[in-house]
């Protein structure tokens, strides 16, 4: 298939312009942070700043506890990851190993936990925190985020594990393995790519969450997490937004760099879940 | 005989003999369902429970208030619900759309051949990896009733004479969200229909060029049926994402004004969170994940099987 010069040309056009538009509002994240406030309430806007404010990352990061929210993030999130792959990892691999009662309605029922808004479930784990007196803790977090993760972790897990030939674990058996010791051993280390792609995926999905941080961590502000911590930036009648901004930035780039270069796990672990 | 029973006994808990393997795979599944019925099915429970009191904050042990409906009725009979499922049939219908059309054609253009094509992929599914709160700010600027760059274009463009009041304006504050929610939501769109476009044989497209096959032909009667399955869906888990957004449409526009972007979503969780009526908002809550399991059920039908 040889293109003409003229149709290489509309497609590289085509592909620059679509680049364009679908980034335009990330660069304007950043241009707004490397604004003045002067060039920021002025019409026709600054479309690149005349004297870039560099310093503003600096100043936000001593203003707010940027560091600490990112920690807090993080804290929840392999928390979570971590709770999750521990037993989802041990469920998935019996689900494609042993033909179970209810191997099918467990299907069934990661769809429906596929539906549960966020929205519902908060009710009542409100009410069970509060119960147990660990509202404004992250482990809220943790419990609340494994409520996401564990679902949709066991069946891409599952799908991972069938890939992997029944045979080695045989094979490891008859040379004298556990059956433990031949899923730990054999199985594990190759599918290492997979579970790095579901904890990495689970990983994403924990850090996107603001619902239940804001639910139940709203009053301790030591534990406010990242996206917490960015919308009580945003003020009741003047919002700083250069500083949100410049405090964005700080947010989305651990996920956008985890993005760019382990793009391939992430995309595997998207499209594993819906080819099947 | 001491030793036979000790034999026996070992054999019991021998794991790897054929008979024991099931039970290995209960052991093995165990923390897992035991999980799943403390975080997720437990609340479920809960929940339903208390959709049927008429409770206003709810205490775990309190002593649970007598059965009734009246939360039901109170919803149906309420022009707050009904708004709420308007709005919300609008935005899955107009963000579903907007993203399955814009995921689509990104798709087709990154499975081009050229170069730089790595990079361009990357660059079109970036919105993706952008954290929904902070997609919220960044939109939330440019939607600025008085200084934001959207405003300024409509008037560049000549859509508007004058700057548009996102915030108050019923319309303008449900596309603001709107908009946000496709830059938000088509790459999953992208990124699912270009995997589905790589597994289409190249073989078909050269055997139907062969036969004198146009582009439109070829896209109409090879692309879209071998891409369908995928289309489908990625169709329902867009619109089921659409549907329980809660963080999007609560920063950038609270539900407001006068709830013309208050989903049902946000609807459970006012009715919680602000009003304190724990009860009401369970109802709410029930009847979403009721319309959701039965939307996406007659999405998918027969073929409901390949979402999980």
């Amino acid at each position: 298939m040889k293109r003409s010069f003229a149709q290489s040309l509309a497609l590289y056009a085509t592909v620059i312009f679509t680049l364009a538009m679908i980034l335009f509002p990330v660069y304007w994240l950043l241009v707004t942070a490397l604004s003045t406030t002067n060039e920021l309430y002025r019409l026709p806007p600054t479309f690149w700043p005349a004297d870039p404010q560099w310093g503003i990352f600096a100043r936000v990061w001593a203003a707010k506890p940027i560091l600490l929210w990112l920690w807090n993030s993080m804290l929840a999130a392999v928390g979570s990851v971590a709770l999750s792959m521990l037993v989802s990892v041990s469920a998935g691999y019996a689900l494609s190993r042993y033909s179970m009662r209810g191997g099918a309605t467990m299907g069934l029922f990661v769809l429906t936990a596929k539906m549960l808004p966020a929205t519902l479930l908060v009710i009542p784990l409100f009410s069970i925190f509060s119960s147990f007196g660990l509202i404004g803790s992250l482990w809220t977090l943790v419990l609340a985020h494994s409520t996401m993760i564990i679902p949709f972790a066991t069946w891409m897990l599952k799908g991972y594990f069938d890939t992997i030939p029944k045979e080695l674990e045989q094979a490891a058996m008859v040379d004298g393995c556990s059956p433990i010791g031949a899923m730990v051993r054999v199985v594990l280390p190759i599918a290492t790519p997979g579970l790095a792609a579901t904890a990495l995926y689970a990983f994403v999905l924990s850090w996107a969450d603001y619902a239940y941080a804001r639910t139940f961590l709203v009053n301790s502000p030591d534990n406010w997490t990242a996206n917490l911590g960015i919308t009580t930036m945003q003020g009741e009648y003047v919002t700083y937004w250069n500083d949100i901004s410049a405090a964005s930035v700080f947010i989305a780039v651990p996920i956008i760099a985890i993005y760019l270069f382990l793009e391939r796990y992430l995309v595997g672990g998207l499209t594993a879940g819906a080819e099947k | 005989m001491t030793d036979t029973v000790q034999a026996g006994r070992r054999k019991f808990f021998d794991l790897a003999r054929p008979s024991r393997q099931h039970l290995l795979g209960y052991i093995l599944i165990a923390p897992a369902v035991l999980m799943v019925a403390a975080i997720i099915v437990w609340p479920l429970i809960l929940a339903i429970d208390l959709s049927f009191q008429q409770v206003k904050i709810p205490r775990l042990g309190g002593a649970s208030r007598p059965f009734s409906i009246s939360n039901y009725t109170w919803l149906f009979s309420s022009q707050e619900f009904w708004l709420a499922c308007w709005v919300t049939l609008k935005l899955v219908v107009i963000v579903t759309a907007g993203s399955v059309a814009v995921g689509l054609s990104t798709a087709l253009l990154a499975n081009n051949r050229f170069r730089g094509r790595t990079v361009a992929r990357l660059g079109m599914a970036l919105p993706w990896a952008v954290p929904e709160i902070i997609a919220v700010v960044i939109f939330a600027w440019m939607f600025d009733t008085s200084f934001g760059l959207f405003g300024w274009l409509a008037i560049q463009l000549g859509f508007a004479d004058q700057m548009i009041p996102w915030v108050s304006s019923s319309t303008a504050a449900f596309w603001a969200v709107a908009i946000t929610m496709v830059w938000k939501g088509f790459p999953f769109v992208s990124i699912m229909c270009l995997a589905g476009l790589q597994s289409i044989p190249s073989d078909y497209y050269a055997a139907a060029k062969v036969d004198g096959a146009s582009v439109w032909q070829r896209f109409r009667w090879i692309t879209m049926p071998l891409l369908m399955p995928v289309l489908g869906v990625t169709l329902v888990l867009t619109l089921l994402w659409v549907f329980r957004d809660f963080s999007i449409i609560k920063v950038l526009t609270g539900g407001g004004p006068l709830r013309s972007t208050q989903t049902l979503s946000i609807m459970t969780y006012d009715q919680a969170f602000q009003y304190h009526n724990f009860g009401r908002a369970a109802a709410v809550g029930v009847v979403t994940l009721v319309i959701c399991i039965i939307a996406s059920l007659l999405m998918l039908g027969r073929r409901s099987k390949s979402i999980y």
